[in-house]
């Protein structure tokens, strides 16, 4: 994961907005993780691949910084992350539009598409998940919180009559679920780093090129 | 997206639960979405989320998570409990030395215990099945008599997620996405092809974190050569359906 802070990637796109070229790139970077999250997490993930529309929206988002139509960096992480959902949308909408042609090959594409898409754990790393899961309930200080994770991650449990049933406040028990994804973090990160989240390689070599691309195609002769 | 500052990442950090649930509304989301832009950190946090709820469901399923008693009658029920598991644990050992059972302190083998699953869990498989299927006549699970798992684990992706309403719509009225599973049950059934003759049913289940079941088929290699059916029945009050129809084989070699 990417230890860049907030206000880092806030300085670095500001730095691109006033045309600094390095800047760009390291644009590119930052907004990487968080366009792919976008996509990763929304509301239209299982229709969508996510590395491809990510590379679509931060190709946007690139024309737009360099038309200067944008002048600060908090519009352009909301200009993102709406391109980023509208790009998810329609490539949903295609997606089921599609489902709905009689068409026997199109639809083993489609069932391999989805398989593929549900495995992106594979057993081994399923089962690994779990025992990091039961190993972090079992290490939960009080019964309270563990009823707390198991009520209203399992049975889905309204947080409000949890709050009420077990007297727990809601900053409280928000607290209890930040903990617990902390929790997790550290001991996957220990026992199974590759199910942390992690940048891959393409997350640096994408947006290198995207950049060269762009400055070769405006401003660079051949 | 007002501020970037400390306290806005903590008020955006406490709405991740919500966000991976689909709960927020269209503009909670548009700015919660802003801020996972701005902040690998919070989109980290929506990842371990992510990886809880499944992780949850996944030791459920396994029988791996103790559903507590509630705090108020944990100190209650202690005592009955460690009496009950002495009493138990006695009866056991005084049973096994009176078959001629080898001591389980002799044994190697049983000094190294799996905390969690018992030994047979290397021969339990675990099938996920896609909501499409294609319309080849393959089948989307084959094994034979002789190498089949102790225990099937069957996942089909199969529950669709419905508005409050009822509606299907990729997106519900005030932005939120759909999170409500069609049937509140679900049930599997193995049905052997030629005669329709009905060869397993599941108890029904509601879909745990909203969309996923699991079906548990012990001993599937006491079934009869032969393909299979497996249907997918949604069932609400109502109203009963075939949500999907996949094919397994048994064959004999």
């Amino acid at each position: 994961m990417s230890s860049v802070s907030v206000e880092e990637i806030e300085r670095i796109v500001a730095a691109a907005l006033s045309g600094d070229p390095q800047a760009e790139t390291r644009m590119l970077v930052a907004l990487r993780p968080g366009v792919l999250a976008v996509l990763r997490f929304g509301a239209f993930n299982r229709w969508i691949d996510p590395e491809d529309l990510t590379q679509e929206t931060l190709h946007i988002v690139v024309e737009r910084v360099r038309a200067r139509t944008i002048d600060d960096p908090r519009k352009v992480f909301a200009f993102a992350a709406a391109t980023a959902r509208n790009l998810a949308l329609n490539a949903a909408r295609k997606m089921l539009r599609q489902q709905t042609v009689v068409d026997s090959g199109l639809i083993d594409e489609l069932a391999q598409n989805l398989e593929m898409e549900q495995g992106e754990l594979s057993d081994s790393d399923d089962r690994q998940l779990a025992q990091a899961v039961a190993d972090l309930i079992d290490e939960l200080p009080t019964e309270r919180d563990r009823q707390v994770i198991i009520r209203f991650y399992l049975d889905a449990a309204d947080k409000h009559e949890l709050c009420r049933e077990l007297g727990l406040s809601p900053k409280h028990f928000d607290r209890v679920l930040m903990r617990a994804r902390s929790r997790l973090r550290t001991i996957i990160e220990r026992r199974a780093p590759h199910l942390a989240l992690f940048p891959r390689i393409t997350a640096i070599l994408f947006p290198l090129a995207l950049s060269f691309t762009f400055w070769v195609r405006h401003f660079g002769p051949w | 997206m007002k501020s970037l500052d400390h306290e806005s990442l903590e008020e955006q950090t406490r709405l991740v639960p919500r966000y991976v649930a689909g709960d927020l509304s269209r503009s909670e989301r548009a700015e919660f979405e802003a801020w996972l832009i701005a902040s690998p950190e919070l989109a980290a946090e929506v990842e371990m989320e992510r990886r809880l709820r499944r992780g949850i469901a996944s030791a459920a399923r396994r029988g791996w998570l103790k559903r507590g008693a509630t705090p108020a009658t944990i100190g209650r029920d202690r005592r009955w409990r460690v009496a009950l598991a002495a009493s138990l644990v006695l009866a056991l050992t005084t049973l096994g030395l009176s078959l001629g059972l080898p001591h389980p302190g002799n044994n190697p083998a049983s000094a190294t215990t799996e905390p969690r699953e018992p030994r047979q869990r290397s021969a339990s498989r675990t099938v996920r099945l896609a909501s499409v299927r294609g319309v080849a006549t393959l089948p989307d699970i084959a094994f034979t008599q002789a190498d089949a798992p102790a225990k099937l684990v069957l996942e089909p992706d199969v529950v669709v997620l419905t508005c409050e309403d009822g509606s299907m719509a990729l997106e519900c009225p005030g932005g939120a996405v759909p999170y409500t599973p069609q049937y509140p049950e679900y049930e599997l059934a193995l049905v052997k092809h030629g005669d329709s003759s009905l060869a397993w049913r599941s108890e029904r289940q509601a879909p745990v974190s909203r969309n996923q079941l699991s079906f548990e088929l012990r001993d599937p290699g006491a079934l009869e050569v032969g393909d299979y059916d497996l249907i997918v029945r949604g069932h609400s009050p109502e109203h009963e359906e075939v949500v999907a129809r996949y094919l397994l084989r048994v064959a004999a070699q």
